[in-house]
């Protein structure tokens, strides 16, 4: 039952790696990675958000669209579910943790729109590792802990940047995608 | 299970299906939010909603918070002034204060200045060869001068400034008021920390932030203060106190005479009116 747990980790995680391999969540990836602590506030919120909605549209996929014969629907619903779900643990979060919410608040609505999210639901479907509704939120987890390691890598890469002398050719932007391209090189490697 | 694609439906009871999921999905979820939400309802003030309404909304930054929303927020629990909002004109400023009830007589407004005179006046200890830039300059053993909060003069502030109105003269950085938005990037941005807020009504300020004694000072600065006190003995409004061997102004009680700035042995004080400044030193 648990067998293919490790093979998920390292592929969800690294050799898959959502952002750095798969190019999914590339927004984020470039646009919450300036200092580590809110690169790693918006991590744990993909992360979170990952696993909750595959958790929820894997069963709803597998026990109800694809007996059905509805399966070509699966895209309008994943996002709807993801949407919604977004919604509530926003709703949540203000309630219970308001330090909590007042760290992530910002991102959760942009997790909303985070093609990573839907990539991993999308991918546990067609994926050989995934045989049962486990693996599924396995993948959906450490996946989302694969985005939090590629945007915290990133965050503190561009913090050293701050400090250095970049040509004025690259400066900002540009030198930020030279970053992003060396850490997909050595990601894909594996 | 039965599958409904083999069942030969006609089309319109095909997308019939579809819609009926969809809104099943829709009704669960709906129904799902309506009930969290209900259960788990924050109590927001409501007049975060009105501040929020009369704040400039430029979203700037200009108050260290994340944006007006946030300075609303603070305001409605008390924690923030109204003043720390450079951008928002004076008529909402006293429709906020209105609305949450505290006493606000407007005149809050503020103006930045560089608390730093030396420059050129300021010994280097040392050559600084490195990268420009005094965060840089900053790292490596506190910069280039013997005062350990002498302004280095290398443009920190310069290059944050949106408004081209920082400028370094003579090795100082200086503010021109006239463009200043009051944003506040140079202030957060000087490693020194050196460039400070005081009330746009006043007419001297402090330039020097040394907490040293005398003779250090005299060593490292011919514009630094001594902290000798003669500005404190000789205000006649009892507006200046001695702090860490520095003079800190009460704009409150200040009337503006300009007799520290005549009295000071170390020309230390100055007046905010640029014009009125140079004059003076002409004179003396």
């Amino acid at each position: 039952m648990f067998k293919m747990i490790p093979a998920i980790i390292f592929a969800a995680m690294l050799s898959q790696n959502f952002i750095l391999v798969q190019f999914l969540g590339i927004c984020p990836f470039l646009g919450v990675s300036k200092n580590t602590k809110s690169a790693f506030g918006m991590g744990m919120a993909v992360t979170a958000v990952m696993f909750i909605a595959t958790l929820i549209t894997y069963p709803l996929y597998t026990y109800l669209l694809k007996p059905l014969g509805f399966d070509y629907m699966e895209i309008i619903v994943f996002i709807f579910v993801i949407a919604s779900l977004v919604q509530v643990i926003e709703i949540i979060l203000k309630k219970t943790s308001k330090s909590l919410y007042e760290a992530m608040g910002i991102y959760l609505p942009l997790i909303t729109t985070n093609c990573a999210v839907l990539g991993v639901t999308e991918l546990v479907l067609t994926s050989e590792l995934v045989v049962t509704m486990l693996d599924a939120c396995a993948y959906g987890l450490f996946g989302g802990l694969g985005f939090t390691l590629a945007i915290v890598l990133m965050s503190g890469m561009r913090e050293k940047l701050d400090t250095v002398k970049v040509p004025k050719a690259f400066e900002g932007f540009p030198i930020t995608m030279l970053l992003a391209c060396f850490m997909a090189m050595a990601f894909s490697m594996f | 299970m039965y599958n409904l694609l083999d069942a030969q439906l006609t089309p319109v009871a095909h997308v019939l299906i579809v819609v009926g999921i969809m809104l099943v999905i829709a009704l669960v979820f709906g129904f799902l939010i309506m009930v969290v939400s209900k259960k788990f309802a924050v109590d927001v003030d409501e007049r975060e909603e009105t501040v929020l309404g009369c704040l400039a909304g430029a979203n700037c930054g200009g108050c260290g918070k994340a944006g007006c929303a946030a300075l609303a927020h603070s305001l409605v629990e008390g924690k923030g002034e109204i003043d720390d909002c450079p951008v928002t004109d004076k008529k909402n400023k006293l429709k906020i204060a209105e609305i949450l009830g505290v006493d606000y007589a407007g005149g809050g407004e503020f103006i930045y200045v560089v608390n730093c005179g030396g420059g050129i006046n300021a010994k280097d200890r040392n050559d600084y060869l490195g990268e420009s830039g005094c965060v840089r300059q900053s790292m490596v053993s506190g910069g280039r001068k013997f005062c350990s909060t002498a302004c280095l003069g290398d443009g920190s502030c310069v290059s944050v400034c949106d408004n081209d109105a920082v400028s370094v003269i003579d090795g100082v950085a200086y503010i021109d008021t006239d463009k200043c938005i009051k944003c506040g990037k140079c202030a957060r941005t000087c490693p020194k920390t050196l460039i400070t807020k005081i009330p746009a009504s006043a007419v001297v300020y402090v330039k020097c932030s040394t907490k040293c004694r005398g003779k250090e000072v005299m060593d490292a600065c011919a514009k630094g203060c001594i902290g000798c006190g003669i500005c404190a003995k000789n205000c006649a409004q009892k507006a200046i106190t001695m702090v860490d061997n520095l003079p800190r102004v009460d704009y409150s009680k200040c009337v503006g005479c300009g007799y520290c700035v005549e009295k000071c042995p170390r020309k230390v004080f100055h007046f905010v009116d640029r014009t009125r400044d140079e004059n003076r030193d002409k004179k003396g």
